[in-house]
């Protein structure tokens, strides 16, 4: 087990045979310290979607190796990669993805019915978590009684149920107003600073500012890297490792481009 | 995942969709019910019809001799063989109680204290332990060689004034001829003794062979002897005693009386026992020795079953029509298994995203199979449950209806649930394996 590395991806390639190949990603190299807090930008077909997959241990590489808890995912099969994400991945999507016929708790308690923990202890850790995203008097309510604020705190304790390495949130306030999605992301922070390792892939840069690095994606290649300091500005950024061009002279626009989102 | 989970998210799913799941099941109810309800009624006719059989009946057997291609049930194309001798033959043999014969003899009306009713085919002539003590509600059987007879509540309400024992009854026979009788005993129902009689109730008047049917066969022999012609008298299939009189070419006499049918009483209703007495039995009817042996030939064979074995034909027409109600019904179950795997598959698509969602959280491709199989089967276990109870209101009600003890046919309520289960498992296996199959990365993008 790589210590202090909750994912690594190595040269990782990944590409699709449609009518031509189309390559999502194309030589990525990233490290990403267990504890850290990392932003993932990039326009869309940037393989930000790709790069998600492979880190929630959804699909494999191409070529090169993605290492998530310590385990190589492309050398494990269907089962054992289940495995593998129901324990050591949490996702937080933008359209929250709760069952629609279970209960904010048995939501919650889902991913430990699969991993065949019972009923009671998994109950037990549900309300824990509920009661930490601020929802205790919410719990048997269903999704549909649920604000989406609510819904997206469900989510994220649903993610945090098993003590996974990693929580990947994808457009995690894609779907909020301004206010709850403060609040939402407030719980990230305060995950976050409890140790809890954050993935977070966004099209806003006052979500990524956030986080403690910003990846900048680019036609399935790390455009850069930019280190973000605690007020979420950017004192220096550094250029990824295999990329191609050169993009150091447009990222001070991009840094002060408030609507990032759209690009 | 235990199967605990499985059904508490399964009844989950189908709780939210009430009306569809109850629609979806109707096909498996329609089936099950149709199927528990005509084998309870088979179950419970069965029962009614061998419960008419007393214990005591249980050990008697009932032979006849015809061409054994006759087809129906007891005495058809019976042909009088029997004569006294062979009787007395088989009533010795060590593996027999007793032994005697039985003859319908055909009456014209019945008359008491000058009042006449007319009445075919009412006297019976057999040995006195064809009126089993069990029967009698008031009075004693007949004795062989007297005037007696016993008679059933049919008859003895015939008349204005209620025929009761010690009475006098006349009974005028086909050709006119009257004889009396005095009446020691009246049966408890009107219901037929025997197989022979069928079981319908019947006014019926019982007497002894002797003197009553070896007296009417010397009146046919006389009869012939005149050359009168009046070769119907005997009724029920006395004219074909006639050529063994022909064969003696010498007027019948008691000796040559020949009985329709013979009676054989086991010393119990144990299979052995009665096996025992029915091959002795055969074995003396059908040796050259016998009186018998002479008529039976090549064309006419001894059957000789008893009352159970006889209804066993009745039983195998029950039975086949319950096949036939069977196959309608698994005709049905088959329809409702199409229909169950018809909302699985679109279940499953519907519910593309939420097994995204599980697969996205650690469920295995063997949960998401489970959970929708065992959708499938809870729904065929309702449909099992809901037709049983049906069916067995229906089965209770048409009991009632006709009037038949009621018997429920516990092992196929087990059955049911069995098939309802069975059924889920085949329906619903496509689709939960489309389920598992399901690509979480697609399925979490489908809207």
């Amino acid at each position: 087990m790589a210590t202090g590395t909750a994912v690594s991806l190595e040269h990782v390639r990944k590409t699709y045979q449609l009518a031509e190949p189309v390559h999502a990603l194309d030589g990525v190299d990233l490290e990403i310290p267990e504890g850290s807090y990392t932003a993932i930008m990039g326009p869309s077909g940037s393989g930000k979607s790709t790069l998600m997959n492979l880190v929630g241990c959804l699909d494999t590489p191409t070529d090169g190796t993605v290492v998530v808890g310590g385990q190589d995912v492309g050398e494990l099969d269907d089962r054992e990669r289940t495995t593998l994400r129901g324990t050591t991945v949490g996702f937080v999507f933008q359209t929250f993805n709760l069952m629609p016929r279970l209960t904010a708790l048995e939501n919650v308690a889902l991913p430990q019915l699969f991993q065949g923990i019972g009923r009671g202890e998994r109950n037990d850790r549900a309300r824990e978590l509920l009661e930490r995203v601020g929802l205790g008097d919410r719990m048997d309510h269903m999704p549909n009684e649920l604000s989406g604020g609510q819904r997206q705190r469900v989510a994220l304790a649903r993610a945090l149920v098993n003590d996974p390495t990693i929580v990947l949130a994808d457009e995690p306030s894609g779907n909020l107003d301004t206010e709850t999605e403060a609040d939402v992301l407030d719980l990230f922070d305060e995950f976050h600073d409890a140790g809890t390792t954050m993935l977070v892939v966004t099209h806003e840069r006052h979500v990524a500012s956030r986080a403690e690095r910003i990846v900048h994606l680019l036609d399935g290649q790390i455009e850069r890297i930019e280190a973000l300091d605690e007020s979420g500005a950017s004192p220096r950024s550094s250029a990824g490792h295999t990329n191609g061009h050169d993009p150091d002279h447009d990222h001070d626009e991009r840094t002060g481009s408030a609507s990032g989102a759209n690009s | 995942m235990r199967p605990l989970e499985f059904g508490r998210l399964a009844w989950r799913s189908i709780g939210s969709h009430r009306l569809r799941s109850a629609l979806t099941t109707l096909g498996i109810i329609i089936g099950i019910a149709a199927v528990i309800a005509f084998v309870t009624l088979g179950a419970s006719l069965q029962a009614g019809l061998l419960g008419d059989i007393s214990p005591d009946d249980q050990r008697n057997l009932y032979g006849w001799a015809a061409d054994p291609e006759t087809e129906g049930g007891p005495l058809a194309g019976a042909q009088p063989v029997f004569t006294q001798d062979d009787l007395e033959q088989v009533d010795e043999l060590e593996d027999v109680d007793a032994a005697y014969g039985y003859m319908p003899i055909s009456t014209q009306a019945l008359a008491s204290d000058g009042e006449l009713t007319p009445q075919s085919d009412a006297l019976i002539a057999a040995g006195p332990p064809y009126i089993r003590p069990d029967t009698i509600d008031d009075g004693r059987q007949f004795e062989m060689g007297e005037r007696e007879a016993v008679i059933n509540p049919a008859v003895a309400g015939q008349f204005e004034e209620n025929v009761s024992v010690g009475d006098e009854l006349t009974i005028v026979r086909q050709g006119g001829e009257q004889t009396s009788v005095t009446v020691v005993g009246i049966t408890d129902s009107s219901e037929g003794l025997s197989p022979f009689e069928g079981f319908e109730p019947s006014p019926r008047v019982y007497v002894p062979t002797d003197p009553y049917y070896t007296e009417e066969v010397d009146g046919i022999g006389a009869g012939f002897g005149d050359g009168d012609g009046n070769n119907g008298d005997g009724g029920g299939g006395s004219d074909e005693a006639d050529p063994a009189n022909d064969d003696d070419d010498e007027p019948a006499t008691a000796e040559d009386a020949r009985f329709l049918a013979i009676v054989v009483e086991a010393p119990s209703a144990d299979d052995g026992d009665i096996d025992q007495a029915r091959d002795s039995a055969l074995a003396v009817l059908e040796s050259g020795d016998s009186d018998a042996s002479e008529l039976l030939g090549d064309d006419l064979e001894i059957t000789m079953q008893t009352s159970t074995e006889l209804l066993q034909q009745l039983q195998d027409i029950l039975d086949l029509l319950q096949n036939f109600i069977v196959g309608i019904a698994a005709i049905s179950l088959v329809v409702g298994s199409i229909g169950i795997a018809n909302i699985m598959l679109v279940s499953v698509t519907e519910r593309t995203r939420e097994i995204g969602i599980m697969k996205a959280v650690g469920a295995q491709n063997r949960d998401v199979l489970g959970l929708f199989l065992t959708e499938a089967v809870v729904l065929g276990i309702i449909g099992a449950i809901l037709g049983t109870v049906l069916g067995l209101a229906v089965g209770y009600a048409g009991a009632w209806y006709i009037d038949i003890p009621l018997v429920y046919p516990y092992e196929y309520v087990a059955l049911a649930v069995a098939v309802g289960i069975l059924v889920g498992v085949l329906s619903g296996l496509y689709p939960a394996w489309r389920a598992a199959r399901t690509d979480p990365i697609d399925a979490l993008r489908y809207e």
